[in-house]
Parts: C-alpha cells; sequence; structure tokens
C-alpha cells in the first residue's frame, strides 16, 4: 500500500472510509426499515398529487408515486441524501488531495520526488475517483442486502445506474474542488466555493421546474445530468453520464495544469 | 572543465510586491560543502525551493547538475536530496513507512543503507512520527534526504533540534559522503556550524548574496566576543592597542571586547595576568555581518 501516491492516498483513508461505510449501512437500514410504514399509509401519494408544484419541484417531481420502491428511493435517498454523502464525501477528498497536503506542509517533502507533479494531481485524482465508487459500491450492496427483507422490489441493474449516476456527480464536485485546491493552494477556499457552486446549481435545477425564466437553464447544473432522466427509473441515460464523466476528467486535467504552473506555498 | 553543481544567474522571486531573492548569481563545485549563511528572513530557503522547482523565478534562471531547474526538474529531483527548512512528515506514518514510502517514489531503494542510516542517528523507526520529538523527527528528514545517494544533498537548516551528539555524528557522515564524491548544499543561521563542516560559505542578506569566501578568509574576518575576568586589575590600554580588538571595556576587573579574526595575541597577553574565567558570548549572525562588510575594508 506503499508503493505510490495511488495507494497511499487510499491507504490514508482507511479509518475514514470504514466509518463512512458504516454510515451509509445505517442509512440504508433506516430507509428499509422505514418503507413498510409509507406503503400502509396510501394517503400520503394522494397528499403529494394534490400537493402545489412548487412543493413538488423541492420534493421531486416523482415523490408522485412515493409508495413504489423506486419512488420510495427516490424521494428519501436519491433526491437529497445521496447526493449531500457523496458530495461531502468527494469535496472533502478532492480538497485535500493536493491543497490538503500543502497546508500540512508535506507537500515539499512530496514534490522533491522525481516526479512531474501533473502525476501527483493525477494519482490523486485516481484515488479520489476510486474511494467514491467503493463508497457507491457499499451503499448498492447495503441496499440489495436489505431490501428483500421488507418484500421492497427494486432492479439490480437500474439502482446501480442511479448509485452510478450519484458517483459521478459527487465526481465533479470532488474534481472542483481539487482544482480549486490546485489553483490557490489553499483548502478552506477549495471546500467553501465547490459547496457554495453545489448549493447554487442544486436550487438552479429544482427552481427550473417551477421559476419560467429559469426554463432551460438548468441544463447547466450538474444535477440536471443527476437525476432529470431517473435513472432508478429508466435505467443509466447515457449522455448525461458522460456529461458528468467528461466534465470531472475536464477539471481534473485543469487540477494538474494549474498545479504544475504555481509556486508550492510553505 | 567540470560543471558547476549549482548555478544561479541573476536569479530573482518576488511574492507579489514582497522580496525573496534578487539577482542571484551563484555557483557551487562539484564535491564541495557549501555553506549559505544568512538571517532568517534572508531568502535562504527561497533560494533552496527555487533549486528544487518548487517556487518558480520571476526572472533568472537556475541550474541544477547542468540541467534547467525547472525544465528538467524530474531528473534533477532523480539526482538530488532535499531536507525542507519547515519539516513537516506524515504523521500517522511510522518512521519505516515513511522511508518505505519514499523510497518507492523514487524507484525503490537498498534497505539496509536506510537501516544503517538510521542506526548511526539513533532513530527508532518502529515509533509513529506523530509521537516522536523534534530531533527526532529531524533525523527522519535527514535519512530520507540520503536514501537513494543523491549527487547533491540540499538541506535547509538541517541541525536544528538535532542535540550536540547527533550534530557530530550528522557532520561525520556529510564529512564521509563528501570523500565519496557528494556535493552539499547547506543553508544555516549558525556560523559555529557552518565553520565545522563547509568548504566555502555564501552569505545572503536581504535578499543578496554579499559574499562568497573560502571558509578560512571567513574565519579570519569573523567577529567574536570575549569576556576575561582577571583576579586583580589590568591596564585597559595594552589591550586595546591589541590587533583587532574592538570596544574594549574594564569594568571590575573583567575584560569585554570584540575581536575580529585570530584570538591569539588577546589570549597571550591575558595570560601574563591571573585569568579567572574566560567567556565568550555568542554573536548574533546580524552582528558578524556588520563586522564583516564594514570591517572588510579596514581588517
Amino acid at each position: 500500500m506503499l508503493s505510490n501516491i495511488f495507494l497511499k492516498t487510499l491507504r490514508d483513508q482507511r479509518v475514514s472510509f470504514t466509518w463512512w461505510s458504516l454510515g451509509v449501512v445505517a442509512l440504508c437500514v433506516f430507509l428499509v426499515a422505514y418503507y413498510p410504514s409509507v406503503t400502509r399509509t396510501p394517503s400520503l401519494s394522494e397528499f403529494f398529487e394534490e400537493a402545489p408544484e412548487w412543493i413538488k419541484a423541492f420534493v421531486g417531481e416523482s415523490i408522485e408515486d412515493y409508495t413504489s420502491p423506486a419512488g420510495y428511493l427516490n424521494g428519501e435517498l436519491f433526491y437529497m441524501m445521496a447526493p449531500l454523502i457523496f458530495l461531502i464525501f468527494a469535496i472533502a477528498r478532492g480538497s485535500a488531495a493536493i491543497a490538503g497536503e500543502e497546508h500540512d506542509g508535506t507537500l515539499d517533502l512530496l514534490l522533491a520526488n522525481p516526479l512531474p507533479r501533473w502525476q501527483v494531481v493525477l494519482e490523486k485524482a485516481a484515488s479520489l475517483a476510486v474511494s467514491t465508487v467503493a463508497l457507491g459500491a457499499v451503499l448498492w450492496l447495503s441496499l440489495i442486502v436489505a431490501a428483500p427483507a421488507v418484500n421492497m422490489d427494486i432492479s439490480h441493474a437500474r439502482l446501480a445506474a442511479a448509485i452510478l449516476s450519484c458517483v459521478l456527480l459527487g465526481l465533479v464536485f470532488g474534481a472542483f474542488a481539487l482544482a480549486l485546491g490546485c489553483a490557490t493552494g489553499k483548502r478552506g477556499t477549495a471546500i467553501g466555493v465547490a459547496t457554495a457552486l453545489a448549493f447554487a446549481t442544486f436550487f438552479l435545477n429544482s427552481l427550473a421546474h417551477v421559476v419560467g425564466g429559469l426554463k432551460g437553464w438548468n441544463r447547466l447544473s450538474p444535477f440536471y445530468y443527476y437525476i432529470e432522466a431517473e435513472p432508478l427509473k429508466y435505467g443509466l441515460n447515457g449522455l448525461h453520464a458522460l456529461v458528468l464523466f467528461s466534465v470531472a476528467l475536464l477539471l481534473v486535467g485543469l487540477s494538474s495544469v494549474f498545479f504544475a504552473r504555481r509556486d508550492v506555498l510553505v | 572543465m567540470q560543471e558547476p553543481v549549482i548555478r544561479t544567474e541573476a536569479l530573482t522571486k518576488y511574492y507579489g510586491r514582497q522580496r525573496g531573492v534578487e539577482d542571484l548569481d551563484l555557483e557551487v563545485k562539484r564535491g564541495e560543502v557549501f555553506g549559505y549563511l544568512g538571517p532568517n528572513g534572508a531568502g535562504k530557503t527561497t533560494t533552496i525551493r527555487l533549486l528544487l522547482d518548487l517556487i518558480r523565478p520571476t526572472r533568472g534562471r537556475a541550474e541544477v547538475l547542468g540541467m534547467d531547474a525547472h525544465a528538467q526538474g524530474v531528473a534533477i529531483r532523480e539526482r538530488v536530496g532535499y531536507l525542507p527548512g519547515e519539516l513537516s512528515l506524515y504523521d500517522k506514518m511510522t518512521g519505516s513507512e515513511l522511508l518505505q514510502y519514499l523510497g518507492n517514489l523514487r524507484g525503490g531503494v537498498d534497505r539496509g543503507y536506510v537501516a544503517s542510516l538510521a542506526e548511526r542517528l539513533e532513530c527508532d523507526l518502529r515509533q509513529r512520527i506523530k509521537t516522536l520529538s523534534r530531533g527526532n523527527k529531524q533525523k527522519l528528514g535527514i535519512i530520507q534526504a540520503f536514501i537513494h545517494r543523491p549527487e547533491l544533498v540540499v538541506l535547509d537548516e538541517p541541525t536544528g533540534g538535532l542535540d550536540p551528539l547527533m550534530q557530530h555524528e550528522f557532520h561525520r557522515m556529510v564529512r564521509e559522503l563528501v570523500a565519496e564524491g557528494t556535493t552539499f548544499f547547506i543553508s544555516s543561521h549558525n556560523l559555529p556550524e557552518v565553520e565545522r563542516i563547509c568548504d566555502r560559505v555564501g552569505i545572503v542578506r536581504e535578499g543578496s548574496l554579499v559574499a562568497v569566501d573560502e571558509i578560512e578568509s571567513l574565519k579570519a574576518k569573523a567577529l567574536r566576543k570575549l569576556e576575561i575576568h582577571f583576579a586583580s586589575p589590568v591596564p585597559l590600554t595594552l589591550f586595546q592597542e591589541l590587533p583587532g580588538v574592538r570596544d574594549a571595556r574594564l569594568e571590575n576587573n573583567t575584560l569585554s571586547c570584540s575581536v575580529v579574526g585570530s584570538m591569539d595575541a588577546v589570549i597571550k597577553t591575558a595570560a601574563r595576568f591571573e585569568v579567572l574565567n574566560v567567556v565568550s558570548p555568542e554573536v548574533s549572525l546580524e552582528e558578524i555581518f556588520i563586522e564583516y562588510y564594514q570591517g572588510g575594508s579596514d581588517a
């Protein structure tokens, strides 16, 4: 685990990753345990159908069939909770990758090795991607193991598609935090700006459904490409996934360019 | 003719409007121990980080081992060992894990050699770095700069935190490696240390290289303070007339003065009287420098 930066960075996260995983497992247990009580309350469905448009926009359109397994998971997990988890996870790691080491003062030691800076960035980015995918796998496994206990019938493939979509969303913002850290060397700035942008684009996507003037602008939001095609119901939208993947990749590329050009802070 | 190991041309670094170093022309020859002496904030660390391509010059250029510090940085760093001035290590690792990791990033190093370095500096590699004292961390920092048997070792304030015994062991290691052909570039604000291990000294002050000199001639010009406690009154004028003696004062049978260069005359004169004690208070680098530049012409 100490043979390169990629593996060492994963190794550094082994304790925190375990806690994240336990958190995700616990969340899944709650979600699944709560599901039977939702199916026994059909009035919930009716309530949402009568709700005004703006509430639907905020709670998610798929709430209309809240009692179906897919509707339930969309509303309770994929609309808000899962993006939150993957965003926090990825932004924390993306900002720590370069700016974190810089803040700790260990970057001088690392960069004194015969490695080009872009390679350092790429190895760090790869470990960010792998750990985020691994957290997605934990979420997927927890759900498919727990769901049968309450006869919650979900497609394993579509669940995987929805989680993958969420992982990609997380990676977009994680890569953005990485790029900010690479450009500025300041971890706090990277976390703050990436988080602010995540909130802004989340609301942009939600509000575009109700505010006429914003119609179409939500295509600028990563959240549009994450949830709009409803991967949990219809499977992965290849184009949307590709957009997220490309943006993340582009941001990693920019990260290595930014980082290669600037002074390392003391 | 052998090309210099380090060569800088009008190397200049500004941090915004703040000066780092200015118009630095520096040459370090193969196989020498070059001391880079200056007070804190003079630009020593800036120079070193420019050589390692951690920061980029505002103008001018630096060559290390005949290659451009920036364009060929990777090839340079393969053959250079570096101890940062503000040393931070991976706290959660043990010493042996850290050295294993850094060795692997260099494509693997001789483990027996690493173990022998650790043994010489009495560095316990099994402990977590977080729990180590400052001196022990510094030892790890020194070891990691040596593990790949580099041709050039750049050390930024290497002996801070080391106890005197370990400082001596470190000096011995430097001497041995120099015998094998290694070149050293060592920054320090500590004149006695530089005197002990360096062949040549560059003096940097407020971002500029103000003098490069053989250590012997620096010693000849360096200023020391001296206090001699006598048993009975002595004539002050006798000492005031001695070569190299400045600011001689006599109080309660205690002579205090500054001496430039050799102490020989003062000691021999003092020996004619009964001496109770001799004290040589430490001189700040700034004082030495002021003397060095001002006194350079008339000494």
